[in-house]
């Protein structure tokens, strides 16, 4: 096996923390504090995409292809454009001198670039993509000129099978690439192969983990306004306003500063609206061509079956292990199944990549070996979803120690515990992660005593006497976090990341708080204010954030990937803590005593120990302001700050239990109870951590249990409503379970880890070990894919009752560096 | 076979004028036969606190309530709601305070993006009306049709229980 | 996802609406509830050029018990569901009501639309085969009455012209003395059933039963009823019988398969579900 090292080589910088003092006087972090959000949400005040109306607004809808892979011979218009009301039909060729391609690529160099034309009326690559746009006055109006285009499609055979579509022969979707794989990687640390000869088991396996969304409930919407002075104004439900600047100027040719993005009420984003879509660039081109604001909001089956899917990899895993349950070394051969073309601009990478490199997860293992597959099918785009490839990867993982802690005959906790790393000090793991500390053991003690395990375990084992069957399914989890550059190259993306914040103190006294960062449920307005009253010293009321519009707030590059509380958190206390110093040092001159005298709290400044030596908030910025001669000279009226945060790597963890009962006759699964300890370090607001805990976890039952956006063979889409594409309800998921322990980060700015994804990357492999556990009694149950849903735990039964391997598929996943020899013979 | 009955009114699209009381004030709005409730609530009358999330009347986010019961807007269209009597998120509110139910869901964190909240709280308000003390699975089979994306539904039922031990100590 | 234009009339007696039907047979849809309907015609795979509207018929509307238990076609499913009369002459109607879809569903659907609607995997149109319900129909010119195991004819497709409507379920006999059990399996709360089971059963002071009912929802293009298990039930003690109840009921039906369950799944729980449901009636007699 070739072994590459391009990333990850142990270097990576490790910025010191410089806002230590913050926590030592903290007052708010760390408090339920009431959302400063919520009274606009519940009296109907959100202000989302679709609530704004612009005078003059004409509303698009889009013609998208009925087929999975086809030539488009024609599209005729004149039905269409005879319709009254329908202003426009705008196809490919009509943006071809106007609007660029995007280029998606990972800078890695064995990452292809796929450049592609935004608007493609000639070749349909899956069910779903636009072909066409129609403008008009109503959406509806806009809907009968889309079913009045005639287009005539030339069948092309469809790229289902991602693992065939890898092999020389396969129909292609870019015969000029010659490919449809646009990256392989290969990654080794340590003697795999030694560790693989001295063990004293191998184990094999092949995991095909579901396609699943973040369904959002508010899907995409795009209005755009471009005007006569040439500035445009884009509404847009994005999770990264600025980035759909940065992105989408460039196609669009026009300046950065020209450009306004608003995405103010956002309806759920869950890391899909972190992207750059397609209609971002086209109602903005729409605009343009019809010279009025254009309104698009994506419907529910668009959002199905042409938004973003994601978590769909094939794995294949094996583990060098020996009789008493110690690991040795893990290999495995990931095959993210792409769509179309690589979402830009994360790519399709973003399932395989972080799967593969967080392979050791926190096992104590000598040497660790992967591979990435991107192939390209004919489906929609695969892209980042809440916890990304951490999910997939995590559950074949965890699907597969259950497997072998069976078949040694260990408990599933006791195999974990013995593998694991220690508990509260830094640890650089067989990858090169640089842990900064958790609770590893500690949080599966905590949930093992929260749901009484030893207890459980008999309760299993008497009502296996009465025919009933519960499982007990484990599922402990380290999240990387805090998107900056360095944990971006721990997961294989070389790209550089941050944020920034700009505090400010206004002339009455009052905090405006802005950053780059994007709030859509996670209560930014409400933390981050509890961030900069303990920075500042200055009383929560006070304080006013802003988010979510490019015009308003420091660029930044938007909220994903659990990174906000770090790296807004971060940034704040840094720009809070310079205009602390400036607060203070004004105060002192105005008080005429040395600033280490000034005690700044609850807004004021007192001298200490002269209690009637007191300025306000208030007092201090109009001195600022307007005090002229009476400031300090050489210092500048404005109290404000602005610097930016790219923290080093930092790690959150937990644990989450699920507990089910398995209906044997009928294969329904009751899931009973789920319970969870995590560890996000130094806690901002426990009634949001828990909120972001519960929604995450709930998120994930719908991954391990309903969401499947299947496809048939010849590539029609099957779950293009909500009929079929099962959200959990609240009869779906059951009471939720939260504990903490608090492992504050050792190099992070307040010791903040990230957290709000690890209840997706976790709970459902908790739910599919709960399941198996469950039916185990009836041979050998071995969960090889996700979801699983009544009729899969009923063909387990059948199969383990024929005496096979209770799964499906049966076979035996040849070993890895076969497969990859094969591939290579292959291509 | 032709009819001999005598026939009040021909099917027509055409556009016409619609009267209803939306949270106890008449409004009157234009609207063609097809046009959807929740669009002639939101668009017609720029009510926009009732959201759009699925269109075929699964995720609950539209609902309001249409002479007392809970509906889905979205699957409703305006002209069947002529002369009703129509609450939506908007009406919740008295004198600019949050009403037991909304302050229940502040409390208990019964919310995160806000995009279903309009219509949890007008389930809970039937709920409430029909079932003053419900039980947790109570609670959870009667907003098994309002989808949240947001909170794995563990705030929504807290703020349930909350607001129900509120009013039966008002 | 917005419906194509259509005419729309609101009628306000049986006759007007038949009328009216007759007159644009074409392209006609009888529009009550709408909460099958609408979704479709958002989704345009459904894009009717007329729509009328029956729920302003006052005579469509209402539960009736007199001997017979009658229930108008735009009953709102809630109203059922309310209802003392009906819990008191069949509970195994309420307790069906209680999964059809969610409350703003219930609200809104009605009882006679979601008998016309005629989806196989739907609780209503079982529960008139498991009660040999009949169908009152009214056309332009004339009235007639369907027993339900010939109303329904197919998925969507009923023994229904395109001038008639359905006025009325009617049950003929009362099962407040009946045994019974209702059961089925969904993907999730609420969703429509994989496979569903609806069973009446009498029994005599022996303990023999003497009557049964068994229909199954999900596993054909119509609600059907498994005769075999029926017919070996009647005569028997129930509880000696419903395993052997279960595998005629499977035997006898041939269910798809599509994405949320393979026709061997369908087959396998339609039998664990009417032996199910035969042993809650051996016992208490009643069940969810």
């Amino acid at each position: 096996m070739a072994i590459q090292e391009t990333l990850n080589t142990g270097l990576n910088i490790q910025p010191e923390a410089e806002a230590d003092a913050v926590l030592q006087r903290r007052k708010y972090i760390g408090m339920n504090v009431l959302r400063t959000e919520d009274p606009a949400f519940l009296t109907g005040r959100g202000k989302y995409t679709d609530d704004v109306h612009l005078t003059g607004m004409l509303h698009a809808a889009f013609l998208r292809s009925a087929q999975p892979h086809a030539r488009i011979v024609s599209i005729d218009k004149t039905r269409a454009l005879a319709l009254d009301g329908v202003i426009d039909v705008i196809t490919g060729e009509d943006l071809e001198d106007t609007v660029g391609p995007f280029s998606t690529t990972v800078h890695r160099p064995e990452v292809e670039t796929v450049t592609r034309a935004i608007l493609n009326s000639k070749v349909a690559l899956y069910v779903g993509q636009p072909l066409a746009i129609v403008v008009a006055e109503s959406r509806y109006l806009a809907e009968d000129g889309v079913d009045a285009l005639d287009v005539e499609y030339e069948v092309l055979e469809p790229v289902m099978d991602a693992e065939k579509a890898l092999e020389e022969g396969s129909p292609l979707l870019y015969p000029e690439m010659g490919t449809n794989n646009f990256a392989h990687i290969e990654f080794q640390r340590g003697d795999v192969d030694e560790c693989f000869e001295r063990a004293d088991h191998v184990f094999k396996k092949r995991f095909h983990a579901g396609r699943f969304m973040a369904a959002p409930l508010e899907a995409r919407g795009v209005i755009a306004d471009w005007d006569a002075s040439g500035e445009l104004t884009v509404w847009s439900s994005s999770q990264v306003p600025n980035l759909v600047r940065t992105y989408t100027a460039g196609p669009l040719g026009i300046a950065e500063s020209k450009m306004r993005v608003i995405s103010e009420g956002v309806g759920g984003g869950f890391g899909m609206k972190a992207h750059i879509f397609d209609e971002e660039v086209l109602i903005p081109a729409a605009s343009q061509r019809v010279g009025a604001p254009v309104k698009w909001i994506e419907d529910r089956y668009e959002n199905l079956a042409a938004s973003l899917h994601s978590k769909e990899v094939i794995v294949y895993l094996e583990m060098a292990v020996q009789d008493d349950g110690t690991f040795l070394a893990f290999k495995g051969h990931y095959i993210g199944v792409g769509g179309a073309w690589p979402a830009h601009p994360w790519t399709s990478l973003i399932d395989p990549l972080p799967a593969a490199s967080l392979l050791p997860s926190f096992y104590d293992i000598e040497a660790v070996g992967w591979s990435i597959d991107a192939p390209m099918t004919n489906r929609c785009p695969l892209g980042a979803y809440r916890g990304v490839g951490w999910t997939p990867g995590h559950s074949a993982r965890e699907t597969m120690i259950d497997d072998i802690a069976r078949e040694l005959g260990i408990d599933p906790l006791e195999i974990r515990l013995k593998n694991m790393i220690p508990d509260g000090e830094e640890f650089v793991t067989v990858t090169g992660m640089k842990y900064d500390g958790g609770s590893y053991s500690a949080s599966m003690l905590k949930v093992k005593e929260m749901i009484d395990y030893d207890g459980l375990r008999q309760k299993q084992a008497e009502l296996r006497k009465e025919g009933r069957y519960i499982g007990i399914g484990w599922s402990p989890w380290v999240e990387p976090c805090a998107w900056g550059s360095e944990v971006a190259k721990a997961n294989g993306f070389a790209a550089e990341f941050f944020d920034a914040a700009s505090v400010t103190i206004e002339p009455d006294g009052s905090v405006t708080v802005t950053t780059g960062c994007h709030n859509h449920g996670q209560a930014h307005y409400t933390t981050l204010a509890q961030v900069t009253a303990d920075t500042l010293g200055v009383p929560f009321e006070s304080i006013r954030v802003i988010e979510n519009d490019s015009a308003t707030a420091v660029y930044g590059t938007g909220t994903y990937a659990s990174r906000t509380a770090v790296v807004a958190g971060g940034a704040i206390m840094r720009a809070g803590s310079e205009v602390r110093d400036k607060i203070i040092r004004l105060a002192a001159h105005a008080m005429e005593v040395s600033p280490e005298d000034i005690d700044l709290a609850e807004g004021k400044a007192s001298v200490k120990g002269v209690p009637d030596k007191v300025m306000t908030m208030q007092e201090i910025g109009m001195l600022a302001y307007y005090g002229g001669p009476n400031r300090i000279p050489d210092t500048e009226p404005t109290l404000t700050a602005t610097r930016s945060y790219d923290p080093p790597e930092t790690y959150s963890n937990g644990t989450i239990v699920a507990i089910v009962e398995v209906d044997i006759e009928t294969g329904k699964v009751h899931l009973q109870h789920i319970a969870a300890c995590e560890d996000c370090g130094t806690m901002l607001n426990p009634m949001v951590i828990d909120g972001q805990m519960h929604g995450a976890i709930a998120q994930g039952i719908g991954g391990g249990m309903y969401e499947d956006l299947a496809y048939d063979a010849s590539g029609q889409f099957l779950a293009s409503s909500l009929m079929d594409y099962l959200y959990p309800s609240t009869t779906e998921v059951p009471n939720i379970e939260i504990a903490h322990i608090e492992t504050p980060s050792t190099v992070t700015e307040g010791g903040i880890k990230g957290m709000g994804e690890s209840g997706t990357i976790a709970s459902p492999v908790a739910c599919l070990n709960a399941i198996a556990d469950a039916i185990s009694p009836f041979g050998d149950i071995k969960i090889m894919k996700s979801p699983i849903g009544p009729n899969d735990v009923r063909e387990m039964l059948r199969a383990a009752a024929a005496g096979s391997n209770g799964s499906a598929p049966a076979t035996q996943p040849a070993d890895v560096e076969t497969r990859l020899s094969q591939q290579a013979e292959g291509a | 076979m032709s009819s001999t009955i005598d026939v009040g009114t021909q099917p027509t699209d055409d556009q016409r004028i619609l009267r209803m009381t939306i949270n106890g004030v008449q409004r009157r709005g234009i609207a063609e036969p097809r046009m959807l409730l929740v669009d002639f609530i939101r668009h017609e009358l720029q009510l926009t606190g009732t959201h759009v999330g699925c269109e075929h009347g699964v995720c609950g986010a539209c609902t309001v309530r249409v002479d007392g019961e809970v509906v889905r807007s979205c699957i409703m269209f305006a002209v069947q709601a002529e002369g009703a009597q129509i609450e939506t998120v908007e009406g919740l509110a008295k004198d600019g305070e949050l009403n037991v139910v909304q302050q229940a869901f502040r409390q208990e964190h019964g919310l995160q993006c806000g995009f279903c909240t309009p219509g949890m709280l007008l389930a809970t308000e039937s709920l409430l009306a029909e079932n003053p003390d419900p039980s947790e699975e109570e609670i959870r089979d009667y907003l098994s049709g309002n989808v949240c994306r947001c909170t794995g539904y563990v705030g929504i039922v807290k703020s349930v229980q909350a607001a129900a031990k509120q009013r039966s100590q008002a | 996802m917005k419906p194509a234009p259509f005419k729309y009339a609101k009628a306000e007696t049986v006759a007007e609406a038949t009328a009216l039907l007759d007159q644009h047979a074409d392209d006609v849809k009888v529009l009550a509830g709408g909460q099958s309907l609408i979704p479709l015609m958002n989704m345009r795979l459904a894009r009717p050029e007329v729509l009328i509207d029956i729920t302003g018929i006052d005579e469509l509307s209402g539960i009736e018990v007199n001997g017979a238990l009658t229930i108008g076609a735009t009953t709102r499913h809630v109203e059922v569901l309310r209802s003392n009369e009906v819990r008191a002459f069949a509970p195994i109607i309420a307790a069906a009501m209680r999964h059809v879809g969610h409350v703003g569903v219930r609200t809104r659907g009605t009882f006679g639309g979601s008998v016309a609607h005629a989806d196989p995997a739907s609780e209503i149109p079982a529960i008139v085969i498991a009660l040999d319900g009949e169908l009152t129909v009214a056309g332009p010119s004339s009235e007639r009455t369907v027993a339900a195991a010939d109303y329904f004819v197919s998925t969507f497709t009923t023994d229904m012209e395109e001038n008639e409507i359905l006025t009325a379920v009617r049950f003929p006999y009362p099962l407040d003395r009946a045994r019974w059990s209702f059961h089925e399996v969904a993907r999730r709360h609420g969703d429509f059933a994989l496979v569903g089971v609806a069973a009446v059963a009498e029994v005599d002071d022996a303990g023999v039963c003497t009557r049964a009912r068994i229909a199954l929802s999900g596993v054909s293009d119509v609600p059907v009823r498994a005769t075999a298990a029926e017919e070996l039930v009647v005569g028997s003690t129930i509880g000696e019988v419903a395993a052997e109840a279960g595998r005629l009921a499977e035997r006898q039906i041939d269910p798809g398969s599509d994405f949320h369950a393979s026709a061997e799944y369908r087959k396998e729980v339609a039998r664990a579900l009417v032996t199910r449901a035969l042993n809650d009636m051996a016992t208490k007699g009643e069940a969810r």
